[in-house]
């Protein structure tokens, strides 16, 4: 069960002045049981890469696959294919529309041509996988209700299509500490329950780190890196920082931790284990 | 990629075109209009040409460029030629078919009338090909200015003008990333019928009205933090000022307008 | 501070903002706050949404007026009509929308946009929109359409067209919630280079701590109310309130709290990695 990028190139206005190729020969299998993060610098190509996967844009040159079928063509083939791929933007409440969230998360279901109880089953259940309440929401205007609420329905749109891979792109932009924690809680639980292969593009390290198990980093549409996130903060930090990346912030108090000759592990990730060596070498309980 | 695309036509350059005063090509173009229209003669259309080829040469702008500016109504044009030539007025018959009837007086009146639009376009293009669309709200602002008086909203006019040329690229770009979003949610904006397809647009336009309207909101906001209160009081950085070239300019342009005169009502008008 | 004796810049006393939202109840997104601010002084103000820290700041330069209590910027009281102009000059805003705030479609126009509105002879405009350009370092794109720039690129010019409009006190709302990181890094550089070169009083509203540290003050809001303020140090070392919130605190700070509760003996007011591992050494 994968995703595959053969050659991939790809350049926009092709054939005008303003011909630019921002996608130059990539190849890449992306497996559904993994969570990948897609990171580099605003330019690098990732969300010219994402559509590339979901369809939206065809390569200019090479194929992009899923389960072995090309995703490009009018067939009926590709368009199945296609709706394999869930995908939601950057700022997905600023695509509502309906009169209410119920109508809202409808609308893929319905264009997909479901009966209407099929529709409304798939309603329920994307809303409960978001984390919405089905009873207290379902009938609101989407437009009066909070930030974090309103990009978990814009999300439940996208769920309720049962796609087999999620593309998020920067899912937790713009939202306060509390609101991101709840949108990261439903996405791992889209992953971990429904097995939905995760494809997710973001700005923060902290966020590749704590739930991606491959990262991918580009740069000038090329991959630059791509291994284990926890293998590449620990390895190849130079490369990030030179492509204008950073390093989490647990790796940089490590670092501080060991220039003042306290000795921490290779391995240490997260708070959790940090607390715990430290404690171990100062004595606590 | 939407973000590319130029806005208005403006062909950057430093000709001596480029460089006149923005009030002066909006008048010079207006007088060329009236030239054209004053245009009876093949002399008079003689002129035209040869002034219009003279114009470009001046600007230094790709003739192609320019001659392509007629490609949006060339529709128009060939439809004005057609039917001039194909059901003409007046006697001297060329040929005739059932209704099709070709005149004499019906393919000069067609060759005029067509030529008459495509010089219309081509001295009209030669200044927005010249002037970035800003300095031309510039223009327009300081040229209306002394009709305030009796009503005009100049400065609202110009201002409306400004934040449309600054917001166009930025909701194209919204434009196209709602449409991606809802295809992606398998929305089909080309099959049904015409009423069918009109309600298929609604998942577009919705979040765009609604986003232009939030643009709009804290847009004012901003504007109004930064003590904009209309036109009142209000300076300029960019100053206009006629120079020596916007002199030379004007009397190319009276020169023409008289010579079409005297070709339509003249002396010269048996030419 | 060594300014105490001046007299604030900014002096908010028991503002209080009713308002009436969408479904017509009442509610209070400012609850009695007092609050100043001195000259050259970097305050943050961080909270959650609603906590009411964006309507705050539009009091700043009277595009809100209080329903209770007063908001005076260097006596000029927010309600007096007639130093409207005057406020506006004094307080700059920048938004947090990079997209939103820019009128023009050419940057060095839309730097000019402040001082066109307060009638400033041209020449002297050309001045003001060269330095305010040279101070958030975007001389270089001076003729560039806003649209092609970066986010962080927008924002600098934002701040530029509050600096042409001769603002002495800058209130940033969330300037970096829709950048990246390098966006980020970009503001954060030029706030603290304006506060400290040109002596800027700057008010920055943020959820995120981290552009909280180099702040003098740190004052935390929660339902239109100051729940706490003080300096980085000690509100950052409050790991626990701040979690509450809905805030979170650096993570040496979180980590110190941490071995703390389990024993090891720790020194209060630990927020950064250094001061971190010196105290474990």
């Amino acid at each position: 069960m994968s995703m595959e990028l053969e050659h991939v190139s790809f350049t926009y206005s092709k054939g005008t002045p303003y011909e630019k190729e921002v996608l130059h020969d990539i190849s890449l299998t992306i497996e559904k049981s993994d969570f990948t993060a897609i990171i580099g610098h605003t330019g690098s190509g990732k969300s010219t890469l994402i559509q590339n996967l979901n369809g939206l844009l065809h390569p200019t040159a090479g194929r992009a696959l899923i389960e072995g079928t090309d995703l490009a063509g009018k067939s009926p083939e590709a368009r199945a294919a296609r709706s394999k791929v869930g995908m939601v933007f950057q700022y997905p409440e600023h695509q509502l529309f309906a009169e209410t969230v119920y109508e809202d998360v409808a609308f893929g279901p319905r264009n997909l041509g479901l009966g209407e109880d099929e529709v409304e089953r798939r309603v329920r259940e994307a809303m409960a996988f978001v984390g919405l309440d089905y009873e207290a929401l379902a009938r609101r205007s989407p437009f009066n209700l909070s930030g974090g609420q309103m990009r978990r329905v814009a999300i439940a749109g996208v769920v309720s299509m049962q796609p087999e891979y999620l593309i998020l792109d920067e899912p937790s932009a713009g939202l306060d500490p509390g609101a991101r924690r709840d949108v990261f809680r439903e996405i791992l639980e889209l992953y971990r329950k429904r097995k939905m292969g995760m494809i997710m593009v973001t700005h923060s390290m902290e966020d590749a780190l704590q739930f991606a198990t491959r990262l991918i980093v580009l740069n000038d549409g090329r991959v630059f890196l791509d291994g284990k996130p926890a293998d590449l903060f620990r390895e190849r930090r130079q490369e990030l920082i030179r492509v204008g990346m950073d390093i989490p912030e647990i790796y940089k108090l490590a670092d501080a931790l060991r220039a003042a000759g306290i000795d921490i592990p290779e391995t240490i990730t997260d708070r959790a284990a940090l607390v715990k060596v430290l404690r171990r070498r100062k004595g606590g309980k | 990629m939407l973000g590319d695309i130029t806005l208005g036509q403006y062909y950057p350059g430093n000709s001596f075109i480029h460089g006149l005063d923005p009030r002066t090509k909006i008048i010079v173009t207006l007088l060329s209009i009236v030239a054209v229209f004053l245009a009876q003669s093949v002399a008079a259309y003689a002129i035209l040409w040869a002034m219009v080829f003279f114009v470009i040469a001046v600007s230094r702008l790709p003739f192609l460029l320019v001659l392509r500016s007629v490609k949006p109504l060339l529709f128009i044009i060939v439809l004005t030629l057609a039917m001039h030539v194909l059901i003409g007025q007046g006697e001297t018959v060329l040929y005739q078919w059932k209704f099709i009837r070709v005149t004499e007086e019906g393919v000069a009146m067609g060759v005029k009338m067509s030529m008459r639009l495509m010089l219309l376009l081509m001295f009209s293009s030669v200044l927005t090909f010249t002037t970035s669309p800003i300095v031309l709200t510039d223009g327009i602002e300081s040229l209306l200015r002394p009709f305030r008086r009796v009503g005009v909203p100049a400065h609202e006019l110009a201002m409306m003008m400004t934040i449309a040329l600054r917001f166009i690229p930025t909701l194209l770009e919204e434009t196209d990333r709602i449409i991606k979003a809802q295809t992606s949610r398998g929305a089909d904006f080309q099959s049904g019928s015409l009423l069918q397809r009109a309600k298929n647009m609604l998942p577009i336009l919705i979040p765009l009205f609604i986003s232009a309207f939030r643009r709009a909101d804290e847009l004012a906001v901003a504007m109004e933090a930064r003590c904009y209160h209309g036109g009142e009081g209000r300076t300029r950085m960019h100053q206009l000022a006629y120079r020596r070239g916007d002199v030379a300019a004007f009397g190319f342009a009276v020169v023409l307008l008289a010579l079409l005169a005297l070709l339509r009502w003249g002396p010269l008008a048996r030419l | 501070m060594e300014t105490k004796n001046e007299r604030p810049f900014i002096e908010i006393t028991d503002l209080t903002h009713l308002y009436s939202d969408a479904e017509n109840h009442e509610v209070k997104a400012l609850d009695q706050v007092t609050l100043s601010v001195q000259p050259g002084e970097f305050v943050a103000i961080i909270g959650t949404n609603g906590s009411g820290k964006s309507t705050l700041a539009r009091h700043l330069n009277a595009l809100l007026l209080p329903t209770e209590g007063t908001v005076k910027i260097r006596d000029m009281d927010t309600l007096d009509e007639s130093r409207l102009w005057d406020i506006r000059q004094d307080v700059g805003m920048v938004f947090q929308n990079p997209d939103n705030q820019i009128v023009a479609a050419i940057v060095e126009e839309d730097v000019a946009f402040g001082p066109e509105n307060i009638g400033v002879p041209p020449a002297e405009i050309r001045e003001r929109v060269e330095k305010a350009l040279q101070a958030v370092g975007m001389t270089e794109y001076r003729m560039r359409a806003p649209h092609l720039l970066s986010g962080g690129q927008k924002q600098r010019v934002a701040i530029a067209g509050t600096l042409a409009l001769g603002s002495r006190c800058i209130v940033f709302d969330e300037p970096t919630a829709m950048l990246d990181p390098q966006g980020r890094q970009e503001i954060v550089r030029t706030v603290r280079t304006l506060n400290r070169e040109k002596g800027i009083t700057v008010l920055y509203i943020t959820h995120n701590m981290v552009e909280a540290i180099h702040a003098n003050r740190v004052v935390v809001m929660k339902k239109g109310k100051i729940l706490f303020q003080g300096t980085p140090k000690e509100v950052f070392s409050r790991v626990d309130e701040l979690e509450a919130l809905g805030l979170e605190a650096p993570l040496a700070a979180k980590v110190a709290s941490e071995l703390r509760k389990t024993g090891v003996p720790l020194p209060e007011g630990i927020i950064t990695n250094e001061e971190l591992a010196q105290a474990l050494a």
